[in-house]
């Protein structure tokens, strides 16, 4: 159990004033009861008592001790009532004291006298025997033609002990039970309350900026929970159209300089090509269409991007041997590389199945070797790998070129992004290649890592998912939702070298 | 006149003026007749109105969308060619395109060259017959037998650069930028590799051309690369 969580704690405030109360209660009974039992006896002793009073005030001025004994024997029967009779003349003799009772629950004789000061008027009081019985009498002067009486009759109060007593009991087995049920209540009540929130949470975890649409449950309750759901309802809207403008600007951005763009290359190129120019102009025609060769490409890499941003993973995806496109393109890219005194090392390629978009997934491979290559010095080699682990297929892009500095590891997939400025601008790179090799892979829902060393080299690692192909879409969604929530910080450098 | 000596009429409906305008000067000088029309309204009546032998159409259109244009054109005129011009280039959107009853299609910012490939092809009523073996200046290179000479001496040559020595002589002369060379001879996942092409061109004209006094093999700075002769400079380079 999680001991910071909102519904253990407010299941232990939830349990304490269940347990204040409870005790508040129980002990209330306890009293109340007692306290009620002790009046009623007390009431019922008082009437006996008026039974003793009429007795004594009817005697005759010269009554017998004996006459007085046989009337209240008669009339009450303290012996087969339970009860304890005593009558005391003043100053103190004693006139009356009953027998033992039938069930032998005091003994009568052990029963303190009231003292040389009488009580004014009637009163209840507790006594206990020489023996250690516990009575409660009720106690009540009596002024008469034959003298002052103290009336006392009393019964055991075994009873109410007994009673006090199982009530103890009672209430100590059922006050624990009743906590316990109520905090295993609360929680329960606690964590259905928060369900909704989990529900929430759990539909804003499938959420991937991909998948906007989603909207959390709204809960009808007219409550915090069902504000809390709408703003956050109305806080995704809000980001899914500011996304989606962003991409809209993106892609219609891209859209939008292609005519331009073609109209300038067709002119130029009509210039250079047609007529013969001088030199030095000619020399300029040609870099200013190298530069708009350059703007071409970085368009259709933005467009690309445009693209992959929308969710969208071109052609139909087929199960294909990566190992083997990627041997294809490296043949292709051999040359490029050998010009540059660069070797391509091949021989670890294993085959490799995985389902995707072919093109796209060479498209992959072209960036990385290409990448490869343009940063690796002569007399290097970029070695390609592929191997399997439990979870994933692997496929390795290595070079001992100039690598990466650890700072700029984290943004390597950044768009626009470029370790050494000056040098890669110099090589024509755009800086989309990577980003648009991240964005392919995301698609795929694989993963794309690099290793590096500054001086040594770098390690671009596709991590491909290892499932049975009904699960690769679902996975692809899940892992492309997770790589969106931070796509930015997520090249945490791992070493697979085995 | 390209073809029977007819004039071929091209009609191209594109709103943006200054790219139709490009187009139209660059196709008249390839000796076509070309009318314009700036939107679908004004493009579909012109359709009804002439007779065209093949319709360049843009996408993007005001009043009347091209898609909406090339729907009705096929019911219409079921055997006029259609290229298709556009910023769009998702490989679907090209499906989608060819399945309503375009017959090519052409992505900006296109080359003009490549255009003019693409109206020759669509024009040619018959299909093209296939020279067996081509010849530029004392090069000859042979389909049947993959075989490259010049003057009387072989030459060998790897796959991917007999594809591109190929390319290059499929139309001496014209320039072909590095795009359409990459297109044709590598695929698209190619394109932004920054020096595949040159890599290639280079090694290739080392078999070609160094040994020889005569090059053949040239480089239009910022355009691409052709086969020609050295003095053919002020010939028609475009196309």
């Amino acid at each position: 159990m999680n001991h910071r969580s909102l519904a253990f704690r407010l299941a232990v405030w939830y349990t304490l004033l269940m347990s204040a109360a409870f005790a508040l209660v129980g002990t209330g009974i306890f009293y109340g009861l007692t306290q009620y039992v002790r009046s009623s006896l007390g009431d019922s002793l008082r009437r006996r008592s008026v039974q003793v009073e009429q007795i004594l005030a009817q005697a005759p001025r010269d009554v017998t001790d004996a006459a007085i004994a046989e009337s209240i024997n008669t009339r009450i029967a303290p012996d087969f009532n339970n009860r304890f009779v005593r009558v005391t003349r003043a100053p103190a003799a004693l006139v009356y004291v009953s027998t033992a009772p039938a069930d032998h629950s005091f003994d009568p004789r052990g029963v303190a006298y009231f003292g040389s000061i009488w009580p004014l008027k009637s009163l209840t009081r507790s006594a206990v025997t020489a023996q250690g019985q516990a009575l409660i009498l009720s106690t009540t002067p009596l002024a008469t033609a034959s003298g002052r009486y103290l009336i006392e009759l009393g019964t055991s109060l075994e009873p109410i002990e007994t009673l006090q007593q199982r009530l103890l009991l009672l209430l100590g087995l059922l006050l624990p039970a009743l906590v316990i049920c109520a905090s295993g209540g609360g929680y329960m009540l606690v964590n259905w309350a928060l369900r909704p929130v989990d529900r929430m949470s759990q539909t804003a975890a499938h959420m991937s900026l991909r998948n906007l649409e989603a909207r959390l449950p709204v809960l009808p309750t007219g409550d915090a929970l069902e504000r809390l759901s709408l703003s956050l309802n109305q806080l995704l809207a809000r980001l899914r159209d500011s996304l989606q403008a962003s991409r809209r600007f993106l892609a219609d951005a891209s859209h939008e300089l292609r005519t331009p763009l073609t109209i300038i290359k067709g002119e130029l190129q009509e210039i250079v090509g047609k007529q013969a120019l001088p030199g030095e102009v000619g020399e300029r025609f040609g870099s200013v269409l190298e530069e708009v060769a350059r703007l071409e490409h970085l368009v259709a890499g933005l467009l690309v991007l445009s693209r992959l941003d929308a969710g969208e993973v071109q052609g139909d995806w087929a199960e294909l041997d990566l190992a083997k496109v990627t041997l294809s393109t490296a043949e292709q890219m051999r040359l490029m590389a050998e010009d540059r005194g660069i070797q391509i090392e091949t021989a670890s390629l294993a085959p490799m199945l995985i389902r995707g978009n072919p093109a796209r997934l060479k498209q992959v491979i072209v960036n990385l070797l290409d990448n490869a290559i343009r940063f690796t010095p002569r007399g290097g080699t970029v070695t390609l790998r592929s191997s399997q682990s439990s979870l994933y297929s692997v496929l390795e892009v290595r070079d001992t070129g100039i690598g990466i500095p650890a700072s700029s590891l984290p943004n390597v997939f950044e768009r626009f992004f470029r370790v050494d400025e000056a040098r890669s601008r110099e090589d024509g790179g755009a800086g989309l290649g990577l980003s648009i090799a991240k964005s392919i892979c995301l698609a795929h829902g694989a993963q794309i890592h690099v290793d590096s060393e500054v001086g040594k080299g770098s390690c671009f690692y596709l991590l491909f998912p290892r499932l049975p192909k009904s699960v690769i879409q679902g996975a692809a969604q899940a892992i492309r939702g997770e790589l969106l929530m931070d796509r930015d910080t997520d090249v945490t450098p791992i070493t697979l070298r085995n | 006149m390209p073809y029977g000596g007819e004039l071929m009429r091209l009609l191209i409906v594109e709103d943006d003026p200054k790219l139709a305008e490009f187009v139209a000067r660059g196709l008249r000088a390839e000796r076509y007749a070309v009318d314009l029309a700036a939107d679908g309204r004004e493009g579909q009546n012109c359709i009804n109105s002439y007779e065209y032998d093949l319709l360049i159409l843009d996408l993007m259109l005001p009043f009347i969308s091209g898609s909406e244009l090339l729907l009705r054109v096929r019911q219409s005129h079921p055997s006029l060619p259609v290229l298709v011009l556009t910023a769009r280039d998702a490989i679907e959107e090209k499906v989608r395109h060819f399945e309503a009853g375009a017959d090519d299609y052409l992505t900006k910012p296109f080359d003009f060259a490549e255009l003019v490939v693409r109206v020759k092809a669509l024009l040619r009523r018959t299909p093209i017959e296939r020279t067996d073996v081509l010849l530029f200046s004392d090069l000859e290179l042979n389909r049947l037998t993959r075989e490259v000479r010049r003057g009387d001496r072989r030459i060998e040559l790897t796959g991917k650069e007999y594809a591109l020595l190929e390319y290059l002589l499929s139309s001496p002369c014209r320039v072909f930028s590095r795009t359409m060379i990459l297109e044709h001879v590598w695929d698209q996942s190619f394109e932004g590799v920054t020096n595949i092409v040159d890599v290639y061109v280079r090694h290739l004209r080392r078999k070609v051309d160094d040994n020889f006094s005569v090059k053949l093999i040239h480089t239009v700075r910022g355009v691409g690369y052709c086969v020609r002769e050295p003095e053919s400079f002020a010939g028609p380079g475009m196309a």
